[in-house]
């Protein structure tokens, strides 16, 4: 059956509708022809599927063929039975009869002779050409026909009907159409059963040693194709798909060796849309199809059929699989194919199932889900292809333009390299190429990062090229690295990532022009390109494939291409992680051609979605490439902030030294001729907050000093031209902020710093911290970050509430200071003695207070002793305070009275103390010594006393 | 099989708030970046993923190569992936 092969494809191609035979018996057909053909294709006709339930297809195409027909006549008996789609579905047995004696003597045996084989499904069509004014005719063409009707129906069918030529009747048309669906109904039912247990009988067989798989493959497909020319898709496909997890189970019989295929010139162009790619009959071998074929084979007649049920969506999510599972046995098959056979399949498999898929795809038909996974699957067939263009662009020397970005080198360093049995080596007469090559590698210095940051490079590569090349060249051994570093020694330990162009740099022995021995010797990395890309010239006959790696250029344009390609549709997927780190390397192609401000709004995004979600070691490699665009763009608030953010980072993502390039920049450009101070929010760099403890506490009307925690994230000492702390009254929000200012510079050592601010008299109430606001140069910063404890006490980073503890309190008026006499004895006049006056400080700090002292008339203060003081407790602990006299002086502190005013010493700030105060109660009348209640006026002096404590 | 696994703890916004390397081999130096990407990729697979089945263990989500991410999601919507 297999030599049917070829025929069977060609047929199958020639016929794609069901065939309607036409037995003229009357010679009417070119008279009725036109009215029967406008009935197709018939719409909503009645099918029965594979299950046996009823179908209604929209449109059923039919062709009308005579009997007569030499399609029809020359077919052999045993072909019948091999392509029976073709055959006819029903029979419509054209008769016309005036006569009854002609009916029984003539037509009726004829028809009986048309009708004896029972296989056909056939109804008599009788056209009556009778006109309606001529009544004899129409009476005896009724007779006819009835007679007709006697001898060719029956109960159960009902086989004829009749056409008036001249007067249709209103339902012989739908009664035709009727009639015709359910022959083919009929004869689709019986050649689906026919099939079904021609199948079921060599399925049984199938791990029997005659199984041959093309048999049941011409059977299947027929079945196949019997549902397809019925519009029957959906059991089509199935049949399909049957087929295919038949051959997957026949085709990796263990003990049968059998050729992959894959090794003829164009075969690296993926055939999985194109069925008729190759014939069959030349994919055959032996019992079964060789599978490189014959799997694209199938999978492009599965989505022949998945796209005629308008099912683009399942075409592309199917095809991804089958292109990772095809690649997979691409793979095993390595080492017979051509040189990077698998990736180049890959690439034209992708761009054709891309291509295909979204010109069958329509907006907004299906559900908005499956919307999204039909476009995350293109982003994911874009991504595949842009992946696998990148390993050959690789191949051919472009690796250098590839940005080492986080995608691509998770993306290719793990990605293995081609494992050909024998590496490609350089043709003969490469000598030019390898010299351009080479220039070509030495003009490609990898691009210094921006603010000399020295990273590690990312691999693009799972091992050195180098290496694995000349490993894998026949006359090599492995492992002799001098040799291949053109016998210099290597600086350092190789590592994948270290350098890969190293060896191409320090070309001393390599003598161009002279290749001959390139046998024999290691290759180098120039050599290693050449060789590749004569090899790709050979494995590739797509033009367009080869056009994008024949240049840079070219190369590009693709990478772009497929990049947007992928980038897009993960959008549309809403997949935008995928899709902006996508856009993050469209703006490094934009940046390489010199388009930054494209390139500076793609990076943006990419910034944008990191920092939003907090994935500091990825931002750390983009926003160096932001923060460089800004700068050549002449972005000053754009690049002030980037550097910022930059100095916000972890400490360990950038060291010491590209930190302090950072913020040399901000210094600079702070200092620079901005036109206009840039306001910059620093709120991640700079944080603030009040000293630990009890709240600052002040009477109203009070100045006082505040003491504030900075902590600078920069990494050197910064100078702050001037210092804006705003304090929010907590008690009402309408009163303001109220701004402390220090106009005078203020250097942040790295860290925690501690800044006193001047507290201006304050109304009563609560403050908590607001704003910090500064200028550096021109550069106006603000920060609204609080710190709980400084960074690195900080454990509870989760919090980001702002802390209400207030900072200071004001209180209303009060009295602050009790004062009261020690001594309430009457003085001697004339005679200095020490007058005590204890203070006691009511919850309040008499940190720098004065006392005014009043003595009134006749009292005067002893100016030739000092004033003393002393601790409240000590005078307490004497056994009496009457006995005190001057020259006593036990713990006492000398203090210097001027024009009546006292300043508090600091020890006496918070305690209660008692200061001495000698006086000399003075009167001319009385003489020296004498005692007297005169003077109870006395007291009154001590109420006249006034602190004042100027802070 | 990989001999290096990265656990990452992310919040219900989206931000890695713990991250650890284990593993017995000696790490790549690009494994931060490297696992980072990964990991936050794999989060786009896992906001579908997470609506369609009430299993909290969401198993192996996504593969690059021999690195495979597979996800614990809390009710909380926190997700902890390796």
């Amino acid at each position: 059956m297999a030599n049917f092969l070829a025929q069977f494809q060609t047929i199958k191609s020639s016929s794609d509708h069901i065939v309607i035979s036409v037995e003229d018996v009357s010679g009417l057909w070119p008279t009725v022809k036109k009215g029967f053909e406008e009935r197709l294709p018939f719409k909503r006709a009645c099918l029965n599927n594979k299950t046996r339930n009823s179908v209604f297809v929209e449109n059923l195409p039919a062709e009308f063929i005579l009997t007569t027909d030499a399609r029809l006549r020359s077919r052999f008996p045993h072909e019948q039975y091999l392509f029976w789609f073709r055959e006819p579905y029903a029979t419509i047995i054209l008769v016309t009869c005036e006569d009854l004696d002609e009916f029984k003597t003539i037509l009726k045996p004829r028809l009986k002779l048309i009708v004896q084989n029972d296989e056909r499904e056939w109804f008599i069509v009788f056209v009556s050409r009778a006109h309606p004014s001529n009544d004899q005719a129409t009476k005896m063409a009724k007779k006819v026909y009835s007679k007709l009707e006697v001898d060719f129906s029956s109960r159960k069918r009902e086989r004829c009907c009749k056409l008036d030529i001249h007067s249709p009747e209103a339902n012989f048309w739908e009664d035709l159409d009727f009639k015709i669906v359910e022959s083919i109904r009929n004869t689709l039912d019986r050649r689906v059963q026919f099939y079904e247990d021609e199948l079921r009988k060599l399925s049984e067989q199938r791990f029997m040693p005659v199984w041959n798989f093309c048999n049941f493959f011409i059977l299947k497909e027929s079945l196949a194709f019997i549902f397809e020319m019925a519009q029957l898709h959906e059991d089509a496909l199935r049949e399909y798909d049957e087929l295919e997890l038949c051959y997957s189970e026949t085709v990796n019989v263990p003990g049968k060796q059998r050729d992959f295929g894959g090794l003829e010139r164009g075969d690296e162009q993926a055939a999985l849309l194109n069925s008729g790619n190759k014939p069959l009959n030349e994919i055959v071998q032996d019992d079964s199809f060789r599978e490189f074929e014959f799997r694209q084979y199938l999978f492009a007649c599965q989505s022949k059929l998945l796209f005629k049920l308008n099912r683009p969506y399942e075409v592309a999510s199917r095809g991804y699989s089958f292109i990772i599972s095809f690649s997979k046995s691409l793979t095993s098959y390595e080492s017979i194919l051509p040189f990077c056979m698998r990736e180049v399949w890959v690439v034209t498999a992708s761009l054709a199932l891309i291509g295909a898929t979204s010109s069958h795809y329509k907006e907004g038909l299906v559900a908005l889900d499956v919307e999204k996974e039909f476009h995350r699957l293109e982003g994911d067939l874009y991504s595949l292809c842009r992946l696998k263009f990148m390993r050959l662009a690789y191949m051919v020397g472009y690796g250098t333009y590839l940005e080492r970005s986080p995608v691509n080198s998770a993306s290719l360093s793990m990605l293995p390299w081609p494992k050909p049995a024998v590496w490609p080596s350089i043709p003969p007469d490469a000598s030019s190429e390898v010299l351009a090559k080479e220039k070509m590698i030495l003009q490609a210095s990898p691009r210094p990062k921006h603010f000399g940051i020295q990273r590690k490079q990312l691999p693009l590569e799972p091992s050195i090229l180098l290496r694995e090349a000349n490993r894998r060249r026949a006359s090599l051994s492995a492992g002799n690295m001098l040799e291949i570093f053109d016998g210099r020694p290597i600086d350092g330990v190789v590592s994948p990532s270290n350098k890969p162009h190293t060896a191409a740099m320090v070309r001393t022995n390599s003598i161009p022009g002279n290749f001959e021995s390139s046998i024999d010797r290691p290759m180098r990395l120039a050599e290693i390109y050449v060789a590749a890309e004569h090899a790709l010239r050979n494995t590739i006959s797509n033009p367009d494939l080869l056009k994008s790696l024949s240049s840079l250029e070219e190369f590009e344009q693709k990478y772009l291409e497929l990049t947007k390609g992928a980038a897009d549709n993960y959008h549309r997927s809403w997949w935008k992680r995928h899709g902006v780190v996508l856009d993050g390397e469209i703006a490094a192609v934009s940046f390489g051609h010199g388009n930054f401000d494209l390139a500076a709004k793609s990076y943006e995004k990419v910034c944008a979605l990191y920092a939003g979600e907090g994935w500091h070691d990825l931002l750390a490699e983009v926003l160096p490439n932001l923060a460089e665009c800004q700068k050549i763009l002449n972005d000053e608030a754009g690049y002030l902030s980037s550097c910022v953010r930059l100095l916000s980072l972890d400490k360990g993502l950038f060291l010491n030294k590209e930190r302090q390039a950072f913020q040399s920049e901000v210094v600079r450009l702070a200092h620079s001729e901005m036109k206009q101070p840039v306001p910059l929010d620093v709120s991640s760099l700079i944080t603030f907050s009040g000293n630990m403890g009890p709240p600052v506490k002040l009477c109203d009307g009070d100045p006082g000093t505040l003491s504030v925690n900075i902590w600078s994230g920069f990494p050197d000492d910064i100078t702050l031209d001037s210092l804006h702390l705003t304090l929010t009254a907590t008690f009402n929000t309408d009163e303001g902020v109220k701004a402390l200012k220090s106009s005078t510079p203020i250097v942040l050592n790295p860290g925690k710093n501690t800044i006193t601010l001047a507290l201006p008299p304050q109304k009563p109430g609560s403050y908590v911290l607001g704003v910090l606001t500064g200028q550096i140069g021109k550069l106006k910063f603000r920060s609204h970050s609080f710190s709980k404890g400084g960074p690195a006490e900080s454990d509870d980073f989760m919090s980001y509430e702002k802390p209400v503890r207030p900072i200071l309190k004001v209180f209303n008026p009060r009295p602050l200071v009790d004062l009261t006499a020690a001594i309430s004895s009457a003085l001697l006049i004339n005679e200095p003695q020490w007058i005590g006056i204890i203070v006691r400080p009511i919850d309040y700090s008499l940190k720098g207070a004065v006392l005014h002292i009043d003595t009134g008339p006749g009292l005067k203060i002893e100016e030739s002793h000092a004033i003393e003081m002393e601790s409240h407790t000590d005078v307490m602990d004497k056994t009496t305070m009457e006995n005190r006299s001057l020259g006593e002086k036990n713990n006492c502190h000398s203090l210097k009275i001027e024009d009546g005013q006292v300043e508090f010493p600091d020890w006496a700030s918070e305690t209660n103390s008692v200061m001495w105060i000698p006086v000399r109660a003075v009167s001319d009348q009385l003489p020296r010594g004498s005692s007297s209640g005169a003077y109870s006026g006395l007291y009154l002096i001590f109420m006249y006393c006034r602190l004042m404590t100027d802070v | 099989m990989a001999t290096t696994a990265c656990f990452i703890i992310v919040s219900r916004n989206d931000i890695p708030i713990y991250e650890a390397e284990v593993g017995s081999t000696v790490k790549r130096e690009d494994a931060a970046h490297l696992h980072q990407f990964i990991l936050h990729a794999a989060q786009d697979i896992v906001q579908d993923l997470a609506w369609t089945t009430s299993a909290m263990f969401l198993k192996a989500i996504d593969r690059f190569n021999d690195l495979v991410v597979s996800v614990y999601v809390t009710a909380g919507h926190i997700l902890l992936s390796e």
